[in-house]
């Protein structure tokens, strides 16, 4: 299938990858205690907007789920667009496991409207010393990756190299470097 | 539910089948005639490798340099850099180095000989002339042709093409080249035959090879508005784009359409030949394949 690929041009885009997004729920007790990060408890999911009429259709029933997520977990919702044209889902909820939970609820929906390959990343917000460490979940790769952000649009690439080796044994994490994406200024 | 609201063209793909056997039947025909006539093509073969691959290798900074386009970090285009790094994202490729060109026409290109080394280059005037959204759809179709290996596709699907050319070119002035065990009295006739054929194949090669280069950039289209999720950014892209370029004196595309309307057969000769040899599909069948895709999408 792939030298046909390669051949006859690859004709549809790459499918989102959902599975390893629970892996978050049961590594972040590490992530807490290891690496002595404090969850934000929150989270962003960010798809391109489809140009189509049914797209509505999407994101009306994203905020009936949402609505009534909200109302079970005590957690709360919003959602924006970003400056790069990107929709951000921003969930906060206090149980980590419930924010991925809602998080994979989203990234199922979008993708059951047939916009999986629309999916971009999910980011989980963790605080370390008072600054912001994010965890990305890249939907075509189906794995984690750190990304610490610092001022002027620089990252802390040791920061991120070391939290990536001690959860590479629980998380799911990225090998290829050049698959670190950064997301510079995300709603999360 | 579906799985997936970008279904996959298989129209596109058998043409696509259809030109690459054709391409492969007209070089094995070719070697056949070659080896029957007795001509000694190894050398030349080797030759046409080296000089293939080196392009292969370096396409990257010949382009570039052709092109007069210089690199960019993320510092200075910063914005460039997130977009793309998005989409490339988006599309499971890893993040291209990106370039920009100097010039006031609108244009991009994408070039490396695969998806870990490969360029992006805009020029300037295409980030003066469209919007983000339109932006992102010319980004995506850039990427998808690193994502397809079309340079690797190309290069390899004109080697014999290459090959012929060299004979074509050669036969004339080193007539060494390709004679062949035949004597020197006997050699006279099969040359010429060698060249009569090489002429051949290299003009059918030729034909063929762009007629794949055209469905690859169709395939491309197709990438980025599944990419984007947007067809009408690209469509609308697409119209700027070459709405600027007829603006350049050697290309009204306005003049060319107005007289083709008062033809019973809209395609007149020089547009059909036009079709035949061009490496890029025409602007409207471009846009019919986007305006199909978004029916696509809107489909319940």
């Amino acid at each position: 299938m792939k030298l046909l690929d390669i051949l006859l041009g690859r004709s549809s885009p790459p499918k989102a990858r959902l599975d390893a997004l629970f892996a978050l729920a049961t590594a972040y007790v590490t992530l807490l205690i290891r690496q002595e990060l404090r969850s934000s408890n929150r989270a962003g999911i960010a798809f391109r907007p489809a140009q189509a009429s049914r797209f509505r259709e999407l994101t009306k029933e994203l905020d009936g789920l949402l609505g009534i997520a909200v109302k079970e977990t005590g957690s709360s919702y919003t959602v924006q667009q970003d400056s790069y044209g990107y929709i951000w889902v921003v969930l906060e909820d206090k149980d980590m496991e419930d924010l991925v939970a809602t998080v994979h609820m989203v990234s199922t929906t979008v993708a059951e409207h047939g916009y999986g390959p629309l999916l971009l990343a999910a980011a989980f917000r963790f605080e370390e010393e008072g600054r912001p460490v994010y965890w990305v979940y890249n939907y075509k790769r189906g794995r984690f990756y750190p990304f610490v952000p610092l001022e002027g649009r620089k990252r802390d690439n040791a920061e991120e190299l070391r939290l990536k080796a001690v959860m590479a044994a629980e998380l799911p994490t990225e090998p290829q470097l050049d698959q670190w994406y950064a997301l510079w200024d995300l709603p999360v | 539910m579906r799985a997936t609201r970008f279904g996959s063209d298989s129209g596109l793909g058998f043409r696509m089948g259809l030109v690459l056997f054709f391409l492969a039947a007209t070089y094995l025909a070719f070697l056949v005639v070659l080896t029957a006539l007795g001509a000694d093509f190894i050398t030349l073969a080797v030759f046409a490798a080296a000089m293939l691959g080196l392009q292969y290798f370096f396409s990257d900074r010949l382009v570039l340099m052709a092109a007069g386009a210089r690199e960019v970090t993320p510092e200075q285009a910063p914005e460039l850099h997130a977009r793309i790094g998005r989409l490339a994202a988006g599309m499971d490729l890893p993040m291209p180095r990106v370039a920009l060109i100097e010039t006031d026409v609108p244009n991009a290109l994408a070039t490396g000989r695969g998806p870990g080394a490969s360029v992006v280059a805009v020029t300037t005037g295409l980030l003066e002339r469209i919007d983000d959204a339109e932006l992102d759809a010319v980004l995506a179709h850039e990427l998808a042709h690193i994502a397809n290996r079309d340079v690797m596709v190309m290069t390899i699907a004109s080697f014999f093409s290459t090959v012929a050319f060299f004979l074509v070119r050669w036969l004339v002035y080193v007539p060494s080249v390709g004679s062949g065990r035949r004597g020197k009295d006997g050699s006279g006739g099969a040359l010429m035959a060698v060249w009569l054929i090489s002429l051949l194949v290299w003009a059918i090669s030729s034909l063929l090879l762009r007629a794949l280069s055209r469905y690859r950039e169709l395939a491309a289209d197709r990438g980025a508005a599944f990419t984007t999720g947007s067809p009408a950014s690209l469509a609308a892209a697409l119209t700027k784009i070459s709405g600027a370029v007829a603006r350049i004196p050697q290309r009204d595309l306005r003049e060319v359409e107005a007289a083709s309307a008062f033809f019973i057969i809209p395609v007149t000769s020089r547009e059909f030949w036009a079709t035949l040899v061009s490496t890029h599909p025409s602007l409207e069948q471009r846009l019919r394949q986007l305006e199909r895709i978004q029916a696509e999408m809107e489909r319940p």
